[in-house]
């Protein structure tokens, strides 16, 4: 025991915390499909959505922003803007509605605050998390939209999570991840002057 | 100047699209000019939008340029703007074919919403995907248990599978259940989409060990109180080491280092106590120095 316990402490005063061979053997099981995913995007020349990839980016979102809560936008209540504060109540609501003015307006700042950053993503370890973080944001939005009786709102912030995922990879082309950012891009440009002209309608209209 | 006020110029350049540009190197610049153009579209009222959308789409344009004009129309609500997207869903290929599948998931249109069974049937794995993406868009939960009940090989079943539990849909994954058995992508999909209640019972039915240690490691996915508490339960009460390895990996992946500590103290085995110290070292547990100095000092 007292041997055991030597190697132990020497192991991790040499911070190495080598984890059990199962859990190793489940690593390399996920590197090697991770590898066989990439080595079919090599052969094909778009890079393609995978429910799995959208399956475990849920999960990873979910630790992102329950876990560690990164880079949630709050307001001094603790609300991302434009979020409704009690979304069980909202959420009961299945009648159609107005889409309230003030969703509206914090879902044109999350999309602005998006393009934006991706306009300026920058290294792979930097966009990799920052991606994760813009997507993290996007669910709560897309929440909020279904909310205030916005599902087509909702139906288009959801279609950028899957890009959004693939923009993740750490493994991406840069033309891959080029490609997807001026598709991001495109998008979200045609969203906001949407949701202006919206807004602008309804103002003329009252 | 006010967007309104640069359509006319904008429609003037899309009536330009059709166009073909000899110069290789102003291919890049011209597409850029077309996208800004469909850009401002979006401005128009449908009446106008939609016959300049379809006009990029039958010109000789570019994927990239025709996949903006599909996402145009997905934004444009007039029946022939849904009936472009299937079309093209039908009839294109490639990137443009997923595109327009995409842009009916983002449409929502329950018509054109049925139409992707039949796509997804006479598709490749790219088009299966982008139908199942599809479905996500528009929150279509039904749609996607049907896939994955009428599924003819293991592959498009755990596709169908990973999507419902993304799509947090449990009721369908229950109903799965009880149709097909359990399976490790249901069980993976009852944990991504939290439904605690289904893995539980999984986690407790003894009659597939195999099964029954997928789902006790995948409670940690949902992690909480009530998961930590059953963890720990389930590691005491377990009857075989598979079971108690994956309670251990469940504490693990729910980050419960205090269950494990718990475990070590209340562990009488020294062979038990090495392995609970090795899952502390790895969940970086703050309590390990102490465990460490307590064993060196040949307490507990």
């Amino acid at each position: 025991m007292d041997k055991d316990l030597e190697k132990l402490v020497a192991t991790h005063a040499a911070d190495e915390h080598p984890p059990p061979a199962h859990v190793v053997q489940r690593w390399h099981t996920a590197i090697d499909d991770a590898a066989a995913l990439e080595r079919q995007h090599e052969r094909a020349p778009r890079v393609h959505w995978h429910p799995g990839s959208f399956f475990w980016g849920v999960a990873v979102t979910a630790a992102l922003a329950i876990g560690i809560g990164i880079g949630i936008r709050v307001a001094d209540d603790g609300v991302p803007r434009g979020v409704p504060s009690n979304p069980g109540v909202l959420v009961s609501n299945p009648q159609p509605q107005v889409v309230p003015a003030a969703f509206t307006r914090g879902l044109q700042v999350h999309l602005r605050e998006s393009q934006q950053q991706i306009a300026d993503l920058g290294g792979e370890a930097d966009r990799t998390a920052l991606v994760l973080q813009l997507i993290g944001q996007n669910r709560m939005y897309e929440l909020a939209a279904e909310a205030n009786g916005a599902p087509k709102l909702a139906r288009v912030l959801r279609a950028f999570e899957p890009i959004l995922l693939q923009l993740a990879a750490t493994d991406i082309a840069p033309e891959d991840a080029e490609a997807l950012r001026a598709q991001l891009a495109f998008e979200l440009n045609v969203m906001l002057t949407k949701l202006a002209r919206d807004a602008s309608d309804d103002t003329q209209t009252t | 100047m006010n967007k309104l006020m640069k359509l006319p110029v904008f429609v003037a350049m899309l009536a330009l699209s059709g166009t073909s540009i000899a110069q290789s190197d102003a291919h890049n610049d011209a597409d850029e000019l077309k996208i800004a153009a469909l850009e401002a579209l979006i401005s128009a009222p449908p009446e106008r939008a939609l016959p300049l959308a379809n006009k990029v789409l039958a010109a000789d344009n570019s994927d990239e340029v025709k996949e903006r004009a599909l996402f145009i129309l997905s934004q444009i609500d007039d029946p022939q703007a849904q009936a472009t997207l299937v079309r093209y869903a039908r009839e294109a290929s490639g990137s443009l074919q997923e595109e327009a599948i995409r842009m009916i998931g983002i449409g929502g249109d329950a018509a054109a919403l049925a139409e992707l069974g039949a796509i997804y049937s006479a598709g490749n794995s790219d088009v299966r995907d982008a139908v199942l993406e599809a479905y996500l868009i528009a929150d279509d939960k039904q749609a996607v248990f049907e896939i994955a009940v009428n599924a003819d090989n293991t592959d498009d079943f755990e596709e169908a599978v990973e999507t419902l539990g993304a799509m947090g849909a449990s009721d369908e994954l229950r109903e799965l259940r009880s149709r097909t058995g359990v399976s490790e992508s249901l069980i993976e999909a009852y944990a991504i989409s939290g439904d605690l209640e289904s893995l539980l019972e999984v986690a407790r039915d003894g009659s597939d060990a195999d099964m029954q240690a997928e789902a006790v490691e995948a409670l940690g996915i949902i992690g909480g109180d009530q998961v930590n508490a059953e963890l720990v339960e389930i590691y005491r009460a377990a009857t075989s080491e598979d079971i108690r390895e994956a309670a251990l990996d469940g504490m693990l992946i729910a980050g419960y280092d205090e269950g494990v500590l718990q475990l070590y103290r209340s562990s009488q085995s020294t062979s038990e106590k090495k392995e609970l110290l090795e899952y502390l070292v790895m969940m970086d547990s703050d309590a390990v120095w102490e465990i460490v100095d307590a064993a060196l000092e040949g307490g507990q």
